[in-house]
């Protein structure tokens, strides 16, 4: 078992559970052991960065440090914007050392471990689609796909920019596809893929947010898609919760169940029925569950 | 060995290119395939040169220094933004892949890969693109100095080259395309942020409209693509924290950020339930009740009470006020970290790629055995 540092990000405490519980089942499957962390904060999105960045960096640092107190090398996130924020704010510290030995200073100061450069931020999607998580993922998607058509959908923040994320390349991943297959499921290749659903505006500009939203959810549902499958419960909200107010906006309701990749996995794994909750999820999924015979 | 190449006895190769034609007159659009011989060292730019020298001279493409510098030659490249000039082809000759090159989106095609750039010029001018002077002449009466410190904060905006490669991918332009967009912000900070200029306040004000930094949707394509290094989305990230700084919060976007200052000083998470009425306001979150009530029933809105609090998030609110008294507040908390993010470049330029896998433009993604 690898151990990790488990950082759940707001949502997943929150409004987005069934990632929570949903990722704690499957990780054991994968080989992945998570360690709780009891003391962390929000990441701040890219609102903390955006409103006061100095505050941003701190906040980011005593998370990597309560990381680090851990003992785990991997500081494992399962949202795509905390997954920049942090890898952001490490990359600051460790490539900086005036500015590690600042942060570290004022850490101290208020009772966290200073933070030493140590921890590495990924994806639990990294984890899984190559290497020792890729082949004991093959042996724990058992279950299969019945060759379900899933739409892939990245968001932004996973993949760009891709100098401080760098897993893959930007333009063409491919490692959500090569999951949905080893599942047993068949990929759905559209253009909007790689684009943005419009989650960080969708309060502040709605209209924009929307026009934006359309395009992933459309492209999939025309390329015939049973559902989507994203790693970011950002993108999961405004996926899943927001396409009410498509159908308000445009008169069309393409009712596309959208599903955690924990979940999706966790479907070809055997999961529970109390460890997907699929019932927390706006549009149903219970048009895949049928077709999966669950 | 085609005449194309004599001026050259280096090495050649075999490259070949799809180039999506377009005629704005008659609305004729066609994927045209090309084949040619050029040498190694060839850029997009030269191939299109011997293109357009040997084998179809009516190709349209706007082309000027050669050399990274006139920002006259961006252009997609499998519908990501590049300078022409800027990309060799021989890895992508290498890998097998055919790209396929077409104009630059988010703005109307006049001709094959030429852009009429006239939206991007007219946003550009109306960021006002010159100083505003309001400084004291230094009293020796030499020229007036300005500190590296002081340089630091606009060095990367300052490289800017309005080649447009930002814009082309912008998705929130996309979607709304009167707003100012990714080089017309980047450039708007390079002046907020030069002690030279006293239009500050002004300037933050007319940014902060509703077209401005708050429709920002953090794709982050323009910080991809941009060929520069002068990443806008961050230089947006400066302006908008100079805008709180300076009390200028009445947008909604501002009113977003700051309540997950609050959410993380408060419990340490974001005070979720709450975001809408402190974002949007009482009337409006009203006016959304049914489509929370909605999420609600799906658990989706958590109760704000009891609130999820973190352990000893203590911490975290003594660390902002003693991050408040050190005074890096607005962009100077995002110009500090500069240095580091550069230097990845630098390493990744010289093979060393920082803890990350490599990325191989062009090479097959590995298929799943499962
Ligand atoms: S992604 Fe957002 S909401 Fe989630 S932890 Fe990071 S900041 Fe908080
Ligand atoms: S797709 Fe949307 S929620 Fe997901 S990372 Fe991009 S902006 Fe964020
Ligand atoms: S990050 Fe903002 S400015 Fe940059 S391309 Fe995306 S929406 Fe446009
Ligand atoms: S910011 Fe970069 S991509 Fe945008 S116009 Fe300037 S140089 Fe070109
Ligand atoms: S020709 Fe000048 S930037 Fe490419």
């Amino acid at each position: 078992m690898k151990q990790v540092a488990y950082y759940k990000g707001c949502l997943a405490s929150l409004s987005a559970k069934e990632l929570d519980s949903s990722t704690q089942a499957l990780a054991p499957k994968v080989g992945i052991e998570l360690l709780e962390l009891e003391t962390v904060t929000c990441c701040g999105a890219g609102d903390i960065h955006e409103a006061e960045p100095d505050y941003y960096l701190h906040l980011n640092a005593r998370i990597l440090a309560y990381a680090e107190a851990t003992g785990a090398e991997t500081l494992m996130t399962i949202c795509n914007v905390c997954t920049l924020n942090l890898r952001q704010a490490n990359y600051q510290l460790k490539i900086d050392d005036a500015l590690r030995a600042r942060v570290n200073k004022n850490l101290e100061t208020v009772g966290v471990p200073p933070y030493s450069g140590n921890v590495e931020v990924r994806h639990f999607l990294w984890e899984i689609a190559e290497g020792e998580g890729y082949e004991l993922l093959k042996q724990a998607a058992h279950r299969g796909l019945k060759g379900l058509k899933i739409a892939p959908f990245y968001g932004c923040q996973i993949l760009r920019p891709s100098k401080i994320l760098g897993f893959e390349d930007p333009d063409r991943p491919w490692s959500l596809e090569r999951i949905i297959e080893a599942c047993g499921g068949q990929a759905i290749d559209y253009p909007a893929k790689v684009k943005c659903c419009g989650f960080p505006i969708i309060q502040a500009r709605e209209e924009t947010a929307l026009g934006e939203l359309i395009q992933p959810i459309e492209q999939a549902y025309e390329a015939g898609a049973d559902a989507m499958v994203t790693p970011c419960p950002l993108c999961h909200l405004s996926l899943d919760a927001w396409q009410s107010k498509l159908k308000k906006a445009t008169g069309r309701d393409f009712k596309m169940p959208i599903l955690h990749l924990s979940q999706l996995v966790g479907v070809a794994a055997g999961l529970h029925d109390s460890e997907l909750k699929f019932k927390r999820h706006v549009v149903s999924v219970d048009p895949v569950l049928e077709k999966l015979e669950v | 060995m085609s005449e194309a190449i004599l001026y050259t006895d280096s090495p050649t190769m075999d490259v070949r290119l799809k180039i999506w034609r377009f005629d704005s007159t008659t609305g004729d659009r066609e994927l045209k395939e090309y084949e040619v011989e050029a040498p190694e060292w060839a850029t997009l730019l030269d191939v299109l040169d011997i293109i357009k020298d040997r084998v179809d001279g009516s190709l349209a493409y706007r082309k000027s220094c050669r050399m990274m510098i006139c920002g006259s030659c961006g252009m997609r490249m499998d519908g990501g933004a590049v300078l022409a000039c800027k990309t060799r082809m021989a890895d992508i000759v290498a890998s097998g892949r055919v790209p396929t090159i077409s104009a630059m989106g988010n703005l109307p095609i006049v001709k094959d890969l030429v852009v009429d750039m006239t939206p991007f010029w007219s946003k550009f001018r109306a960021i006002g693109p010159w100083l505003r002077p309001g400084y004291d002449r230094p009293d020796d009466g030499k020229e007036y100095r300005i500190s590296q410190e002081r340089m630091n904060v606009i060095h990367k905006e300052s490289l800017c080259i309005n080649c447009g490669c930002c814009v082309s991918e912008c998705n929130a332009m996309e979607s709304d395309p009167e707003f100012l967009g990714p080089q017309a912000l980047a450039k708007g900070m390079r002046f907020v942020g030069d002690p030279r200029d006293a239009g500050t306040v002004e300037r933050l004000e007319d940014y902060n409209d509703s077209h401005g930094i708050w429709d920002c949707t953090r794709c982050y394509y323009c910080n991809e693509r941009c060929p520069k290094g002068v990443d806008p989305r961050d230089a947006i990230a400066k302006l908008g924290a100079e805008s709180i700084k300076h009390g200028i919060d009445r947008d909604m976007g501002a009113k977003h950020a700051k309540w997950f200052v609050k959410s993380a000083m408060t419990t340490g998470w974001l005070r979720e339930a709450e975001l809408v009425p402190k974002t949007q306001g009482i009337v409006s979150a009203i006016k959304q009740t049914g489509f929370a009530l909605e999420l609600a029933r799906h658990g989706k809105v958590p109760p704000p009470f009891p609130p999820h609090v973190a352990e000893r998030v203590k911490e975290a609110r003594l660390l902002y006020d003693l991050v408040k008294e050190q005074g890096r507040d607005g962009a100077l908390g995002i110009v500090q970290g500069e240095h580091a993010l550069a230097r990845i470049e630098f390493l990744e330029e010289h093979g060393a790629r920082l803890n990350a896998p490599e990325i191989q433009p062009g090479v097959e993604p590995p298929h799943a055995e499962g």
